[in-house]
């Protein structure tokens, strides 16, 4: 009777998921359009650039992702990973019906395989090798993976870092074992082997399957019928085939969406209000983690004065950060006033000082600042005139990278206030491979150092600079990267900024005492106002995401990590 | 003749042999490495950068002595192994192989288009000359000169694919080569690489036609009675082919690694030229070595078949 009863249900059950499935037919060819550059590989543990980690992602996906609001979910990942109450031992549980390509079963051995074998191995040099370590005893080692049983596997710490997981282990993705294992140690053939750069193997891992790559035009992708989602998502994606279209201009891409000749792509700010009136697209605009900033040379190359924080509080104070919202950016920004976007669960204003915006955007108090700091003089109408501590014009080299087109209006802009402020400002446009090789990278000088990013204190860039307009991107869940640019010892720290206290705030980040949500929130508040207060870059904006989408695409969930459940979207 | 040609096509080798040899010790004595894509990351996550530079040039076999890496890519290449190509993860001679055809396509069909309508409106407006068709053809074949490709190609696209939905935006490079369906989605390329060379040979035919038509034997021709027609189709075309042969079969060699280049790019054609000129941006030496090789070989040939042809165009011409 039991049984009989189980049947019908069952009989039921499949007759309501049927009726759904076929309600949504998986149809179509969404293509989405870029000019941002293709793919180097789908070979990604050889992979630099971000294309190849979003075209290999397609047919790939992780142990787990996140939603617009920072809420977790599991993908390859059978449950949520299990952290040991100290912190230091990570328990991940897969999915016991995940495949490779051959029908056999990925299995936590292939996991630890990838980690041990490939990503961490001295032969293949793995880009994002560090992190997956940590310092023990002023040594770099790597964390322990072990296999546990079929589909379950541990990584062992041997020191706390609360955000881990959201930075590395939640995006780690496997390499088959026993394909892997015929090319390891040799990086030559590893690089080359067809299984890697055709995806062959992925089986039933990722929503697509590999189809097509044409480099420089098109990367296509077609349906997975045994993705391993489709049997809790009712048979995703629906999609037939997804492809990645690649233009050589913004202009031919966008003339492509509005001629709806594809399904999705970018939109530039003075296009908004044209796409939004056309009938056949919607239009969303979404927050991003990304920020554009003003950095200060405070090495000995740079301006003497940019080493006062009055000073650099001075320079923020007369750059209008709503002005580059309204003109440049069309509305389509915030101004910034730490690296922490608004969406990040860390964001605080408390103790932030806001330079540039309300009444801290002030030229006259500005120029006093610099007057009092050395740089100028007041007159006998009580009003300050800026110049060189020895009373010549004061003048200072602003770069930003040629062909950003937000870049170079930003820098225009600075320039033009600082012009105003009765500062000379010579603008240089630069490659942005230039402004990597010869404005950030430095060393000391009278040495054989390879140039590096931040060669300590001494070291200076090869061009001199004072000001220079970038941007970079923060993770909103796991900000802790960020030590990178502020600290002492970060890699990215070009400017030559150097702060006991920060340091010690970012090191009390990645202890165990951040491991306590209310305690990490205030270490980051304080390192927010420090930042607000120190200056050492004048955080400008955070640009919102301007995307237009074909209305005839249903699913969508607007956010700072929208395509999070792009395997559920469909046409209408 | 034929002694003549065996000895051009040893320069052609020696040549191509000294361009590549000039290139690829150009390309290592330069700044620039494959390394260098890695290595922000490899600073943010606190890496060293020289050892990553060292591991990723090993990778690629850049540690090794010039000389040696230099004679291992000789050796290859006779093999038949043109490398592996890093930005794009295929070997080379599959990636040439795979696009040559985009570029020869457009470059063809925008040549013969532009070769054969620039001709013959410039003579015709050298005929007609001082006459409204005259003037028509002068201000449009100025035009044509003025006006850039890359912006004639958008507004192409805005017009013809965005506005009036004939032409799909961009180059769908799933059609097959030989079909009408890719005959018309190059049309608006066609056009637009094509525009600014017939308004060139258009100039320059029309130049050297009234050179002709102003010589000796043209008025003897026509004292003899020879019909007008005559006149200009066998005996002025003829002479006057020879300076634009010269320069058509020397633009060619241009537009492959200039003209075509913007067009491929504002139609997202993924010919040589953008595969060229990405791989000099991602230091991807083996493409850019192997791109400047095909280069040069074919101005060296065109120059070969440019000279054969003057021997059938000017009977006086012999080559020992």
């Amino acid at each position: 009777m039991k049984t009989k009863l189980l049947a019908i249900l069952l009989s039921v059950a499949f007759v309501v998921s049927g009726c759904q499935a076929a309600a949504r037919q998986a149809e179509g060819t969404y293509t989405t359009g870029t000019s941002a550059g293709d793919a180097e590989t789908l070979n990604w543990l050889i992979a630099a650039d971000s294309a190849s980690f979003s075209y290999a992602g397609q047919t790939l996906d992780s142990l787990a992702s996140y939603d617009n609001d920072f809420k977790v979910h599991v993908r390859h990942a059978a449950k949520p990973i299990e952290v040991s109450p100290d912190g230091l031992v990570y328990t991940i549980t897969i999915r016991d019906y995940l495949k490779w390509s051959d029908g056999t079963s990925v299995t936590a051995e292939d996991y630890v395989y990838t980690l041990k074998n490939l990503m961490f191995s001295d032969w293949l040099n793995y880009t994002y090798q560090s992190d997956w370590q940590e310092e023990v005893d002023g040594k770099s080692v790597f964390v322990e993976p072990k296999v546990v049983n079929a589909t379950t596997f541990t990584i062992t710490r041997k020191t706390v870092e609360p955000e881990f997981m959201d930075n590395a282990l939640m995006g780690l993705t496997p390499y088959p074992k026993n394909i892997a294992q015929k090319y390891e140690g040799n990086v030559k053939a590893f690089t080359e082997a067809e299984e890697f750069n055709k995806l062959t193997y992925t089986g039933n891992l990722g929503p697509f399957k590999f189809e097509e790559w044409v480099r420089n035009d098109k990367f296509v992708v077609s349906r997975n019928p045994d993705f391993y989602l489709s049997r809790e998502d009712k048979g995703t994606p629906f999609f037939q085939k997804y492809v990645i279209k690649l233009f050589g201009t913004p202009a031919a891409r966008m003339a492509a969406l509005e001629a709806g000749d594809i399904t999705s792509s970018a939109v530039d700010p003075p296009q908004v209000a044209k796409f939004m009136k056309l009938p056949e697209l919607n239009v969303y605009t979404t927050p991003t983690s990304g920020y554009e900033f003003l950095a200060f040379n405070m090495r000995s190359n740079g301006w003497e004065g940019l080493r006062q924080k009055e000073v650099r509080q001075a320079i923020s104070m007369a750059i209008s950060k709503e002005t580059i919202v309204k003109d440049i950016l069309l509305g389509f920004g915030e101004p910034a006033f730490s690296f922490l976007p608004k969406v990040s669960p860390w964001y605080t204003e408390e103790g932030v000082t806001k330079y540039g915006v309300g009444p801290l955007y002030n030229k006259e108090k500005s120029r006093e600042m610099l007057v009092k700091a050395g740089y100028g003089t007041k007159k006998a109408d009580g009003s300050f005139q800026v110049t060189g501590k020895d009373g010549k014009p004061l003048k200072l080299v602003l770069t930003t990278n040629v062909g950003n087109e937000t870049r170079e209006k930003m820098a225009a802009l600075i320039k033009q206030e600082l012009t105003d402020m009765g500062i000379e400002v010579d603008l240089k446009l630069v490659p942005f491979a230039t402004l990597l090789g010869n404005y950030l990278r430095n060393k000391e000088p009278g040495t054989d150092q390879e140039p590096g990013f931040n060669n300590g204190p001494r070291a200076v860039s090869q061009e001199s600079w004072d000001l220079l307009v970038l941007g970079f991107s923060t993770n909103p869940i796991a900000p802790s990267g960020q030590e990178v640019f502020f600290t002492t010892k970060g890699g990215l720290n070009a400017f030559g900024y150097f702060n006991e206290k920060m340091d010690q705030l970012f090191r009390r980040v990645k202890s165990k005492e951040a491991l306590d949500p209310k305690a990490r929130k205030a270490m980051y508040q304080e390192i927010s106002a420090i930042i607000a207060d120190e200056q050492p870059v004048d955080f400008l904006t955070f640009p919102r995401g301007i995307g237009g989408i074909s209305k005839r695409v249903t699913g969508i969930v607007p956010g700072i990590n929208m395509g999070w459940n792009f395997h559920t979207w469909y046409f209408q | 003749m034929r002694n003549y040609i065996i000895k051009r096509l040893a320069y052609t080798l020696v040549i191509a042999w000294g361009v590549l040899t000039v290139t690829f010790v150009l390309l290592r004595l330069g700044p620039g490495s494959p390394a260098d894509k890695y290595l922000a990351n490899i600073a943010a996550r606190g890496g060293n950068v020289a050892e990553v530079i060292a591991n990723i040039e090993a990778r690629y076999g850049l540690n090794k002595p010039l000389y040696e890496q230099y004679w291992d890519y000789l050796v290859n290449l006779v093999r038949g192994d043109w490398g592996w190509s890093t930005s794009t993860s295929m070997p080379v001679m599959e990636l040439l192989a795979r696009h040559w055809i985009y570029s020869a396509q457009l470059i063809l069909l925008s040549f013969l288009l532009a070769s054969f309508f620039g001709i013959a409106i410039g003579i015709y407006s050298a005929v007609k000359q001082h006459t409204r068709t005259d003037y028509l053809a002068t201000f449009l074949s100025f035009v044509g000169i003025s006006i850039p490709n890359f912006w004639l190609g958008i507004m192409l696209i805005l017009v013809f694919g965005v506005k009036l939905g004939w032409f799909k935006t961009y180059y769908d490079t799933g059609l097959p080569i030989f079909s009408l369906a890719n005959l018309e989605a190059l049309v608006l390329p066609v056009f637009t690489l094509s525009t600014g060379m017939m308004a060139g040979y258009t100039r320059y035919a029309r130049s050297s036609t009234l050179d002709n038509l102003r010589l000796d034997f043209v008025t003897a021709a026509r004292a003899k009675g020879v019909p007008e027609r005559t006149v200009i189709l066998k005996h002025v075309f003829r002479n006057a082919m020879l300076p634009i042969i010269t320069i058509i079969l020397f633009d060619l060699g241009a537009i492959v690694f200039g003209g075509a280049y913007l067009t491929e790019i504002v139609f997202g054609i993924p010919g040589l030229g953008r595969i060229s000129f990405n791989a000099i941006f991602a230091d991807d030496y083996p493409v850019v070595v192997a791109v400047t090789l095909i280069g040069a070989f074919l101005v060296l040939v065109t120059n070969l078949v440019t000279d054969i042809i003057y021997t059938y165009l000017d009977p006086r011409i012999r080559y020992v």
